[in-house]
């Protein structure tokens, strides 16, 4: 069971030698940080590769944590860094959605889901669907604001950006999610004609 | 100037002025379009809140903390001694030297060397020299020089490791 302390609290506790505390803290974000981490590298393994890694980090750096930020601003925006250098040194294609003949595939999924068929599949996965296609950048705008009850001024200061270009990135991000959502369900729906 | 679904995303999420607020508000009640787009982007904002988040594998937060522990497990002995008690042993050492010299000198005859006479027939074997041994025979001298024994020991692995860490590198 996950312990009800604020952030703070199990990072004050960490410091202090109680490595369990810190336990408790990487089981309560886990789950965001690991949803993170597949906006930018799309296979399940390099992802929580990346996510131990941030983890990791944040340990090793916990002690010059200011407070000034949210815990969870402060470890998203190591997300983001650790994101990026994996993408670099990977050099994953992040084609833009935009241009049709070069969108981001998208993984193949575990035997079984070609039985599927549109009614049996939910909204939920042709959402997570047209998530997997958006460039990482907006991926990761869409999963901060709606997942990860960040501001968009936490956003900006996660990424490195200003707060007037998260806003505007978030209409473009949902702009193109819309579009890619109506795609895709269009496309199963021409199917099964 | 700001689309009509710019405007209602701000709207909706409520980053736009008290009274763009309430005229967007006004146009939604009267305005069709308005209200066709603005309901439609309702929905997709509930569609978007109630995006699930993946789940790790099962061995995520061990992996990490055995990390952790691993990297702990590593570290010098002397990042993990306290300052404290490294100053605390040098103290002990500078006082258990200055009791030391202090009742060395103290046992000194000091008087002994004034009025200095020639005897007139010097005898070299009636000079009685105390034997050093006689100086380390109690029992808090034995306890210091064993100390001191552990201490030198313990000074000497550390250098010795130190000499390894710096030849791996």
């Amino acid at each position: 069971m996950q312990s009800k302390l604020s952030d703070i609290e199990l990072i004050e506790q960490t410091l202090g030698g109680n490595q369990s505390a810190y336990a408790d803290l990487v089981k309560r974000h886990q789950r965001f940080v690991f949803t993170l981490a597949l906006r930018f590298a799309k296979g399940r393994e390099d992802a929580e590769e990346i996510a131990q890694d941030c983890f990791i980090k944040a340990y090793r750096s916990l002690s010059s944590f200011q407070q000034q930020s949210k815990f969870s601003t402060w470890l998203y925006s190591i997300v983001y860094t650790t994101a990026m250098t994996f993408l670099r040194k990977k050099r994953v294609d992040t084609a833009s959605i935009d241009d049709d003949e070069s969108y981001i595939q998208i993984e193949s999924k575990p035997s079984g889901y070609d039985e599927y068929n549109v009614e049996n599949k939910s909204r939920s996965y042709y959402l997570n669907q047209a998530i997997e296609q958006l460039l990482p950048d907006d991926a990761t705008i869409i999963t901060m604001f709606y997942k990860g009850e960040q501001s968009l001024e936490e956003i900006a200061q996660a990424m490195g950006i200003e707060a007037n270009t998260v806003k505007v990135k978030l209409f473009r991000a949902r702009q193109r999610l819309k579009e890619r959502l109506e795609r895709n369900l269009k496309h199963e729906v021409n199917e099964l004609i | 100037m700001n689309s009509i679904e710019e405007k209602l995303w701000n709207y909706i999420d409520g980053t736009c002025l008290p009274d763009e607020q309430k005229a967007i508000a006004v146009l939604i009640e009267q305005d069709e379009v308005y209200q066709k787009k603005y309901n439609e982007l309702l929905q997709l904002n509930t569609e978007f809140a109630a995006m699930e988040l993946d789940e790790p594998s099962m061995a995520f937060t061990y992996n990490i903390m055995e990390t952790i522990r691993t990297e702990n497990a590593r570290q010098p002995l002397k990042a993990a001694i306290d300052k404290r008690i490294i100053t605390g042993i040098a103290a002990f050492f500078v006082v258990s030297l200055a009791v030391l010299l202090i009742y060395v000198l103290s046992a000194v005859n000091w008087s002994a060397g004034s009025g200095f006479k020639m005897p007139q027939e010097l005898n070299v074997t009636q000079i009685k020299v105390t034997h050093i041994s006689n100086y380390f025979t109690g029992p808090v001298v034995k306890g210091f020089l064993f100390f001191d024994v552990v201490m030198g020991l313990f000074l000497m692995d550390n250098y010795l490791r130190r000499k390894n860490v710096a030849k791996q590198r």
